[in-house]
This record gives C-alpha cells, sequence and structure tokens, in this order.
C-alpha cells in the first residue's frame, strides 16, 4: 500500500469523516497542540538555558533539569495524541508532505538530546563544551520543529 | 477611523510584500514567540497556583522566567503586528480576532494588578503557598492565555 492508498483509505474512515465535517475539532486540536508544544518549548529552553548558564543559575543543573524535564514527556504525548488526530482529519495534507517528514525526523533527533542532555544533569560532570553544543542543538531542533509544522499548511504535499 | 486605518495599511507596500512573499516564515516566528510567551507564562502561573514548582521560591522562579516572557512577547507583538498588517481589512472584520485582543487586554489588566496589588507582599509567602489572590491570578492567566492562543488559532477558521 503506497503513502498515497493509507491517505486516500483513513480519509474515507468514519473518524475521519467525522472530524472533516464537524468544523471545531480542528482548531480545537490545533490549540491543544499548541498549547502542549508552548509548555514543552518553554520547558527545553529552561533547562538549555541552565546549561548555557544564562538562566535559573541559583539551582543546579540536575534540580532544573528534575524539574522541567519530567515536564516534557507529557507534553509530548498530548502533542502525539492531537497530532494523530490531526493526521487523521487530513491524512493528504500531512502524509505526503516533506515538512511533515522533516519534523518527524527533528522530533526523534529533539528526543535523544533531550535523554542526553537528561544523563548529562545526572551525572557529575561540570558543565562544558558538550553539554552546551546539546543545548544549542535541542533549541534549534525544536525550533525548526515549531516551523516545519507550521510549514505542512504551506508545502504541498506529493 | 480604525477601519480607514486598515484601508490604508494593508495597501501600503510592505504589508503587500508580507501577504505576498513573507507570511509564512512571519507567521513561523510568531508561533515560535507565541509558544515561548504561554509557556513560560504557564510556568510561572502553576507555581503561583500552587500546582508546580512549589520548592522553588516564586521570586527565584519569576526574577529568572519571566524576563524570557517579556523578550519573546516582543517577538510576538512584532510578528503579530506584520500578519495583521498583511490581511488588515481581514482581521478587522473576525471575530476570533477581535476577541483575541480583548482577552490579551485582561491578560494585562490581571498581570498589572498581580504585579502592582498582590505581589506587593510577596515577601510573606515567596517561599510558601501563595495567597488567595495569586492563587486567583495564577488560575485567571492560565485561562486567559488559553483563550489567546484558542481565538487565534480560530482567526483562519471563519
Amino acid at each position: 500500500m503506497t503513502v498515497i492508498e493509507f491517505s486516500d483509505w483513513l480519509s474515507a474512515t468514519p473518524a475521519s469523516q467525522f472530524i472533516q465535517v464537524t468544523t471545531w475539532i480542528i482548531p480545537a486540536v490545533q490549540t491543544v497542540h499548541i498549547l502542549a508544544l508552548a509548555l514543552l518549548f518553554a520547558s527545553a529552553l529552561m533547562v538549555d538555558l541552565r546549561v548555557l548558564g544564562t538562566g535559573l543559575r541559583s539551582e543546579s543543573l540536575q534540580s532544573v533539569a528534575d524539574r522541567f524535564i519530567p515536564t516534557i514527556w507529557p507534553c509530548l504525548l498530548v502533542l502525539l495524541v492531537t497530532g494523530s488526530l490531526l493526521i487523521v482529519a487530513e491524512p493528504g495534507r500531512t502524509l505526503g508532505n516533506p515538512a511533515f517528514y522533516l519534523k518527524m525526523t527533528c522530533l526523534a533527533a529533539a528526543i535523544i538530546v533531550t535523554l542526553w542532555l537528561r544523563a548529562f544533569a545526572r551525572g557529575s560532570r561540570p558543565i562544558g563544551g558538550l553539554a552546551s553544543l546539546l543545548a544549542v542543538v535541542s533549541l534549534l531542533l525544536w525550533g525548526t520543529i515549531i516551523v516545519a509544522g507550521r510549514y505542512i499548511a504551506y508545502i504541498e504535499s506529493n | 477611523m480604525i477601519k480607514t486605518f486598515c484601508e490604508w495599511l494593508q495597501d501600503t507596500a510592505f504589508a503587500q510584500s508580507i501577504s505576498e512573499t513573507w507570511f509564512p516564515m512571519v507567521e513561523s516566528a510568531h508561533v515560535i514567540a507565541l509558544a515561548l510567551v504561554a509557556g513560560t507564562i504557564f510556568i510561572v502561573d502553576l507555581r503561583l497556583a500552587g500546582l508546580a514548582s512549589r520548592q522553588l521560591r516564586f521570586t527565584q522562579l519569576s526574577d529568572q522566567v519571566l524576563p524570557w516572557t517579556w523578550r519573546a512577547f516582543l517577538l510576538a507583538a512584532l510578528t503579530g503586528g506584520m500578519l495583521f498588517a498583511a490581511n488588515a481589512m481581514t482581521y478587522y472584520d473576525n471575530v476570533p480576532f477581535r476577541a483575541k485582543m480583548v482577552l490579551l487586554v485582561l491578560a494585562g489588566l490581571n498581570m498589572a494588578y498581580f504585579q502592582f496589588v498582590t505581589f506587593r507582599s510577596v515577601a510573606q509567602w515567596d517561599a510558601g503557598q501563595a495567597p488567595p489572590a495569586a492563587r486567583f491570578a495564577g488560575f485567571a492567566s492560565l485561562v486567559l492565555w488559553t483563550a489567546v492562543v484558542a481565538c487565534g488559532r480560530w482567526v483562519g477558521f471563519v
């Protein structure tokens, strides 16, 4: 089954049809998606700024990471659920879209970088070049994820 | 008066170049900015409401998080202004857009009342649970910013 066949099948399912005719569902789901990404992105920012030495310096990196990284996972779950609903609603718009695949690739990388930062924060090594690099890469990845997400609406699906 | 201004604004070369070329990029920057505004405010609101970061003194959190809220808000206002200019007449007549502006004012009033009245007694509750007025401000802010994001999303759906 090709992606296009899968999209066509998915958009013909009752669940997809229901979302397509109930016009308030898509903006409502997108609103929840944005709120969850806001909390996730701000939490990641707090950890990254602490690593870079410009935020929450009154606390150790470990306690900043222990406070904010656990916020990231439930937000990610909400994002995956709402994101999946948006795909079910409009499969053709997303599944053939290069911006969507860029977003998912960056997401996988961002999860790995976040786990790596968590492991670093739990260790006893002083913050150095590697941790700073991870923090910068983390911010770039989450930023790219947001931009690519918005560009799904502007780039033509194949 | 406002309508005449919107007509003039939309016809400027600046507004037309956004509308024709820059809109997706400016919109992406707007999403990044609003995510940081909402996310960082939520972190502070959740502390006020007594739902998160309870081991941290309130001012310790707010002093280090809120400067980022303001930076992000400046970017959100700038990019939001540019998006508005691109389609000023459409947004002028758009109910969710008007609701969003009213909600932003309410969020500002809530913040001003908290800052100039409730916050003056912070020395008494900085380390512990915030008093009812401060908890109310936190909950009100969560609700108002959620509504701002929802209205922003609905602008494109009516």
